[in-house]
């Protein structure tokens, strides 16, 4: 037999246990719409029984520890969607801003009656440039036609120029951007070695497992996952240790050496600090804007560099051959060599009947020169892999769709399988309310049925010690 | 499977999300009518697209230079009717001076020479807008000059042109010309219009000739050479009449095929790149159905999350 007093004390242990699930049930409840958070639960176990004359009586309930149901499986898949993830919109948005800069839009036919003549963008105007050349071909002594066609070539050499500074600029963006990941890295790095220090410090010697911290480890993770693909390893002491691209990062309480930036040739590279050695990952925003700056967008400056280039020497090998209607010979039509630098002869914008449009000297009736510029259009340049200057452009403005629509479809997928991976997650370590307020309600109960244990013991001692005086 | 908290309004939300992006898409489709605006909407119909652009805007550019052209020869058409007036006349004149005609008769038809060589000169300095028509490429003066004697009579016109002629793109791959040069002398290359040595064409000569015949009575020369010398003239017009009669009908047919050109690259840049209006509101309407059911369904699940509270 246990005797009274053991049994208050039974009773009072249960009660402190239904409090702790309570207690329990409640942070569960404050934090259901914390995403970091995944839900405890109170472990029970019966307390030492005692042995009686009857067999071993028990002493009732004693909670031993809290747990947080994680599923390290899922937590370490949700990493991993969430580094591609990060890779695809890093691109996608790097690949969007460049849509938008090179704006490249083919025009809406619903609007207007005449249809395709809204476009905006560098296509139309190499149209409207060798038309202008054509133009004045029809008519080589008008000045009008002249005039129109330097405004034309104006208006494509400032559009290149445009082009070319806006992705620069879009280069530099992701330069910049990366430098700051590169940061935000290094400190989500040293913030969980030092949160590994604190869990090993919390854990150590007990059962217990330090539930927040793990979150907030858990949530810091996630966040570095979307950075890079680094590669997590659990240790028996409950710290992580965290490596990348081949180098060690994190080990333990310890940061052993950190991400830094190296510039080559105005881009920054990836190195770690232990020994300069170059970083490269497999996914995460940080490769997703190096891979998009290298990729789809060198691809693309290169392309119109080689467009300006190839048609500032086609034009002006031509065109220096012909005659102004002053007789003179031997001047270029374009300025620069390339898409940045690419401009207009200063003399024609002064005095266009200094184009040089005739193919002989004192003809100023004679068009041949500016006929074979018109005619530019259509000929396939042996330096643009033989295509015309129009195709070989539309092939740019292709490749460019093709990566920003291909990025597109990955983010979606991304978005999918991370989504499916979150809900999977959500209903292993996700608060459900319905279920908290179950426990609740089976607590309180429980809380109720064990108080009336005390009382009952209460009255037997008071019936107890009342029969002395009885 | 066990359903957090949080998952009803997370899948909502990112159903939600994805239909709100698909009814943007599709509203901007039928508004626009266009299934292909920026190049990720579908890279290689843009692609395609800017092609046909750039071939439609070529093929507008061949309609401006036809009808340019059409213009300049008919410019050249209403001077070679004029020119074939004042040769019709200088023949009659050759035939009518014969022996029979009085000595005043033909000084009188000697002045009215005179004003048709002065008419052919300011004919042969025909100008289409700033330019010479028959100057060959040296286009910007004018390609005739004369020489007068004391009494005002022409007696030499020379020709200050080339033989060359203007080309201008019709059509991908083909140029035409509706100029003549004034004078060829060469003997190769395009006909003139005045003078041509290989055809003996020289119709400034000959009305100085018959002129100079005409003032001094001399009618066997006038029968003898003039006349069969301003037939020859009279024959280099009527090429020239018809040769401009085939460059204007190419010049109607190009017209005609270039506009053709033109409107089946339209055809074929809306099919490529418009969107089918019919199928496009069709999926829009269901995109909205579907939003609006979502909506629907998710409140009422959230509603329902309420419920257990509800019965505590």
């Amino acid at each position: 037999m246990l005797g009274l007093f053991a049994t208050l004390n039974l009773g009072a242990r249960a009660l402190q246990a239904q409090q702790a699930g309570v207690e329990v049930a409640g942070q569960n409840l404050a934090n259901v719409n914390n995403p970091a958070y995944a839900r405890q639960r109170v472990q029970y176990q019966t307390s030492i029984s005692v042995s009686t004359g009857v067999g071993q009586e028990g002493t009732g309930v004693q909670v031993t520890t809290i747990q947080q149901t994680r599923d390290s499986l899922l937590d370490s898949q949700v990493r991993d969607e969430n580094s591609v993830g990060s890779y695809w919109t890093a691109q996608q948005s790097a690949l969007n801003n460049t849509q938008t800069e090179l704006g490249e839009l083919l025009g809406s036919n619903a609007s207007t009656a005449s249809g395709t003549d809204t476009s905006t963008g560098l296509s139309t105007q190499l149209s409207d440039l060798f038309n202008a050349f054509q133009s004045v071909a029809s008519d080589p002594t008008s000045l009008a036609q002249r005039q129109t066609l330097i405004s034309q070539a104006q208006t494509l050499a400032s559009s290149f120029n445009q082009a070319s500074t806006r992705l620069s600029g879009i280069q530099s963006n992701l330069n910049t951007s990366i430098q700051d990941d590169v940061n935000s890295a290094n400190q989500l790095m040293s913030d969980i070695a030092q949160l590994n220090g604190q869990i090993s410090v919390a854990e150590a010697g007990t059962n217990n497992t330090a539930n927040d911290l793990r979150d907030l480890r858990e949530q810091k993770l996630e966040t570095l996952s979307n950075l890079g693909n680094f590669q997590v390893t659990t240790s028996a002491d409950g710290t992580l240790s965290i490596s990348g691209g081949g180098t060690q990062f994190v080990s333990g309480s310890q940061v052993a050496s950190s991400l830094a930036t190296q510039d080559r040739q105005g881009n920054l590279f990836v190195i770690s600090t232990a020994d300069n050695s170059d970083v490269s990952f497999s996914t995460g925003s940080i490769q997703g804007k190096i891979d998009v700056r290298d990729g789809a967008l060198s691809d693309l400056q290169k392309g119109l560099d080689t467009l300006a280039s190839q048609l500032i020497s086609q034009v002006n090998s031509i065109y220096s051959k012909g005659y102004d209607l002053n007789g003179n010979t031997g001047a270029d039509f374009f300025t620069g060599t390339g898409a940045a630098d690419i401009g207009v002869n200063a003399d024609l914008q002064a005095d266009p009947s200094q184009v040089q449009a005739a193919g002989a000297a004192g003809a100023t009736g004679d068009n041949s020169v500016a006929l074979a510029l018109g005619q530019l259009a259509t000929t396939a340049q042996a330096g643009l892999n033989n295509q015309s200057f129009g195709d070989a452009y539309g092939l740019l403005v292709n490749s460019l769709g093709n990566s920003l629509s291909n990025a597109n479809d990955q983010v979606t997928n991304s978005q999918t399988v991370s989504n499916m991976l979150l809900t999977q997650r959500d209903s292993v370590s996700g608060v459900s309310m319905e279920e908290e307020l179950t426990n609740l309600m089976n607590f309180q109960k429980a809380y109720q049925a064990s108080s009336q244990i005390i009382t009952t013991v209460n009255q037997m001692l008071e019936t107890l010690v009342s029969m002395k005086t009885v | 499977m066990r359903i957090a908290g949080t998952t009803y309004s997370d899948i909502a939300v990112s159903q939600l999300n994805f239909l709100s992006a698909q009814q943007t898409k599709l509203q901007n489709q039928v508004s626009t009518g266009q299934r292909v605006q920026k190049p990720e909407d579908d890279p290689a119909a843009m692609a395609e697209g800017l092609s046909l652009q750039a071939q439609n805007s070529t093929a507008t550019q061949y309609s401006q230079n036809i009808s340019t052209l059409q213009s300049r020869a008919s410019t050249v058409y209403s001077a070679l009717d004029q020119l074939k007036t004042i040769s019709d006349r200088a023949t009659e004149i050759a035939t009518q001076a014969d022996g029979t005609a009085s000595p005043a008769q033909l000084q009188a038809y000697a002045t009215e020479v005179g004003q048709l060589i002065q008419q052919t000169v300011s004919l042969a300095n025909t100008k289409d807008g700033s330019q010479y028509v028959f100057g060959g490429t040296n286009s910007g003066q004018p390609p005739f000059t004369t020489t007068t004697d004391a009494n005002g009579n022409v007696t030499t016109v020379s020709y200050q042109g080339n033989t060359s002629v203007m080309q201008t793109q019709i059509a991908d791959a083909t140029t035409m010309s509706v100029d003549a040069p004034g004078a060829n002398s060469t003997g190769t290359g395009p006909r003139g219009v005045f003078s041509d040595s290989r055809f003996g064409a020289d119709i400034f000569s000959h009305l100085i000739s018959l002129q100079n015949h005409l003032q001094s009575g001399d009618t066997a020369a006038i029968s003898s050479t003039d006349s069969p010398a301003l037939l020859k003239d009279e024959d280099n017009i009527i090429y020239q009449v018809s040769a401009n009669g085939v460059a204007q009908t190419r010049l109607t047919t190009a017209a005609s095929a270039a506009s053709s050109q033109q409107s089946s690259l339209q055809t074929a840049f809306t099919n490529l790149t418009g969107a089918d209006l019919t199928q496009t509101i069709v999926d829009l309407t269901q995109a909205q159905n579907t939003y609006q059911a979502a909506l629907e369904g998710s409140s009422a699940l959230l509603k329902m999350q309420q419920s257990l509270l509800n019965y505590l």
